[in-house]
């Protein structure tokens, strides 16, 4: 009775699964394999075990650009955590002109990588750049982002922020908005002060809603490359590479696709086992919700 | 009379519709009008052709001639040639022609394409012997042909005469010391407010490191594969780079410097030498884009005092060839199209429109003489060679040398720490 349920369902559900196949499964496990061989153009696959994964993980430029990324990811994401938080509930608590800043605020989203890269270039260039000559004017020191990789990490992760801080703001926006207002009445009487009820009512009732947006930004940070690769294409030698700089890097420029693909499964391993804690904290959250 | 509804659809009914409309879709390409050649290349090499232009497209009457109408596809450089591999690595490919650049077709490569020996038996190529021997060699892999060559790029070294008027200086330099001291006089802030540096460089091409090592005889990788033939010349044409960047006569930005912007920057009047290929000379000089219409010229790249009238310094030449992928179709049209596109009517069209020529006799042709940077590419071009030759680790093995050289011009790096190391990182690739 059941497997005929089966069958009469299958023809429905079906096109969804040979779109997952096709463009998910399939592929992954032909990165896999791709993986456990050495390839390149007009030569044919070899097998070669795991030497691949070996050669990644012991390349001292793979190890700077992962320890390059897990700096990024946690400087960016955290700083445009703590920036969209603060602007949602500056927004919620009522601004003049609210819609006008609402479109300000959002529009870095609707920018181009490429267009804000080359804006940020003209904007910071060390010779001409007009954001460069005002902290000079101002005595203050530069951002020496073409010489000095520190400074060059500095302005890949504000670029970063300054890209996707709408994306961050927006979610936790309207989880703010959704929070009944009686709960801060009720704190009010109850005798809280402005910071107990953004520690008691707006913290735990955000909690969700902030953990689904740090849970894509560490995903969408971890695989960071435009930002990187158009502005300073990993150098000054090697030093600001990102791990999906490195990737393209060995697909593409090197044609070594057996070291891409494991690059490519280490990086999906280690943004997992970065977002390890966020994904349990969500799934505490959701078992909570259900009891 | 029925009063059936003859909208309603029946098995029968949909099943001759599919297989109907399958067939109809199968015998498609019979309906089209003509013939399609796909070509993947660099949008330079479309755009010397003039396709499009009206009375300058220079393969209108091949077109009409043969029926064909020509696709064009084009990327930048690397992503061209990283799309043609992999075209020319699938069971087949709808692309009939590719360019490709000569320090690419290593031995494995060159098995993706079809060898062109045969087809210049059957159906040869107006004077093939008038073609550049050296480019011809570059294009021949184990001794086939596998690309008839088409452009090629020679570094020369382009100034800004007004700039060098504006600080006093009568004449371009004839040394490389010369040079570096022209390009710290030219370091200051001009008339007209704008900061100029004595040489804008880009950081991500081998092109600039070797040209400045073979000013002093050496060389990256030389075409018998001898890596570092001459350390201590490498040394010191590091050297040079690393003082200029210190004194400023490089930009801050060097590192981050790229092609298009030594173009903008001559042009802006914020350089005052950069070296790029001859053919960027109209560029350089278009009315439209450059205050400096007019006065940015160009001259050899100079050698240094030391192998002066010794030695000729052996500039840099990139060369691009036509080939047919082996899994493509209609290799007949293809190879009609390269026999057009060589020719000497369309050679002598192309550089006129700003295409490197690959016949000695277009140098003499008297419609191109009055080319203001002809005369010179021609004579930098008897001793150019590229920048390295192609093996299947020649992208890693650029990548390191760039690394190192990086680091010694910027001051992390002693020089001679960096020379050591460009030659125990990269030895390994060579003998792989």
């Amino acid at each position: 009775m059941r497997l005929n349920k089966i069958t009469e369902a299958l023809p429905f559900l079906a096109p969804v699964q040979i779109l997952i196949l096709s463009v998910i499964v399939i592929p992954s496990l032909y990165v896999v394999w791709l993986s456990l061989n050495a390839s390149s153009f007009g030569q044919s696959a070899t097998f070669v075990g795991l030497d691949n994964y070996i050669r990644v993980l012991t390349d001292p430029a793979f190890l700077l650009a992962l320890g390059n990324t897990v700096l990024i990811v946690i400087f960016a994401v955290h700083l445009e955590l703590a920036l969209g938080l603060g602007m949602a509930l500056l927004f919620a608590s009522g601004l003049p002109f609210r819609r006008v800043l609402l479109v300000a605020v959002l529009a870095p989203y609707a920018v181009s990588e490429v267009i804000a890269v080359a804006m940020w270039r003209f904007l910071f260039d060390p010779d001409v750049g007009p954001v460069t000559a005002m902290l000079t004017w101002l005595g203050l020191p530069m951002l020496d982002w073409s010489f000095e990789p520190s400074h060059a990490l500095i302005m890949i992760g504000l670029l970063t922020i300054w890209l996707h801080l709408p994306f961050t703001f927006i979610i936790l926006y309207a989880a703010r908005l959704a929070i009944p207002k009686d709960l801060y009445e009720a704190a009010r009487i109850d005798g809280a002060t402005a910071f107990d009820a953004f520690r008691r009512v707006t913290i735990p009732l955000l909690g969700p809603a902030i953990v689904v947006a740090l849970l894509f930004r560490y995903i969408f940070a971890f695989r960071i490359f435009s930002e990187v690769w158009l502005m300073t294409q990993g150098g000054p030698a090697r030093s600001t590479e990102v791990v999906a700089v490195y990737l393209y890097q060995e697909a593409f420029s090197f044609n070594a696709f057996g070291t891409a693909a494991a690059t490519a499964w280490i990086m999906v391993l280690a943004s997992l086992l970065l977002a390890t804690g966020y994904v349990f904290l969500l799934r505490k959250q959701v078992a909570g919700n259900v009891h | 009379m029925s009063d059936k509804v003859f909208t309603n659809i029946t098995r029968r009914g949909f099943l001759g519709t599919s297989l109907g409309g399958a067939a109809m879709l199968a015998a498609g390409p019979s309906f089209a009008v003509g013939k399609t050649l796909n070509v993947l290349s660099h949008k330079v090499h479309q755009t010397v052709l003039g396709s499009g232009s009206g009375d300058g497209d220079l393969l209108k009457d091949w077109r009409t001639g043969n029926d064909a109408e020509i696709v064009w596809t084009t990327f930048d450089s690397n992503p061209l040639q990283d799309r043609l591999f992999r075209e020319a690595s699938l069971n087949t490919t709808d692309f009939n022609v590719g360019y490709i650049v000569d320090n690419r077709p290593t031995k494995q490569i060159a098995a993706m394409f079809e060898p062109l020996d045969s087809y210049l038996e059957k159906d040869a190529i107006e004077d093939f012997g008038d073609i550049a021997p050296g480019l011809v060699q570059g294009m021949t892999v184990d001794g086939k042909l596998i690309g008839i060559p088409v452009r090629h790029a020679t570094q020369g070294l382009f100034y800004n005469e007004a700039l060098l008027e504006e600080q006093g200086i009568s004449a371009p330099p004839t040394t490389l010391e010369e040079l570096v001291e022209q390009a710290q006089k030219l370091t200051f802030t001009s008339k007209a407010g704008t900061p100029v540096a004595g040489m804008v460089l880009a950081s991500d091409l081998a092109v600039f490191p070797v040209m400045f090592a073979r000013a002093f005889g050496g060389d990256f990788i030389n075409a018998k594969f001898e890596l570092l033939p001459n350390p201590e010349a490498m040394e010191k044409g590091l050297t040079v780079l690393r003082k200029m960047f210190e004194s400023g006569a490089l930009p801050r930005s060097y590192a981050t410097t790229k092609n298009d912007d030594q173009v903008t920057w001559l042009q802006q009047g914020r350089a005052a030498f950069t070296v790029l290929p001859f053919a960027r000379n109209a560029q350089l000089n278009n009315k439209e884009q450059s205050k400096f219409p007019g006065k940015i010229k160009a001259i050899e790249f100079p050698i240094s005092s030391d192998l002066k009238g010794k030695v000729p310094m052996s500039s840099i030449v990139e060369a691009w060839g036509m080939v047919i992928p082996a899994n493509s179709k209609d290799k007949e049209l293809s190879w009609k199209f390269i026999k057009e596109v060589s020719s000497k009517r369309v050679t002598l069209g192309m550089a006129r429109n700003g295409n490197g020529p690959v016949r000695v006799s277009t140098y003499a042709d008297q419609s191109f003489v009055n080319n203001p940077v002809a005369a010179v590419e021609a004579e930098v071009l008897k001793n150019a060679r590229g920048a390295f030759p192609p093996f299947p680790e020649a992208a890693r093995a650029q990548s390191i040398f760039l690394e190192e050289v990086q680091l010694a011009v910027l001051g992390r790096k002693e020089i001679k720490e960096a020379v050591a190391s460009i030659a125990t990182r990269v030895k390994p690739l060579l003998q792989a």
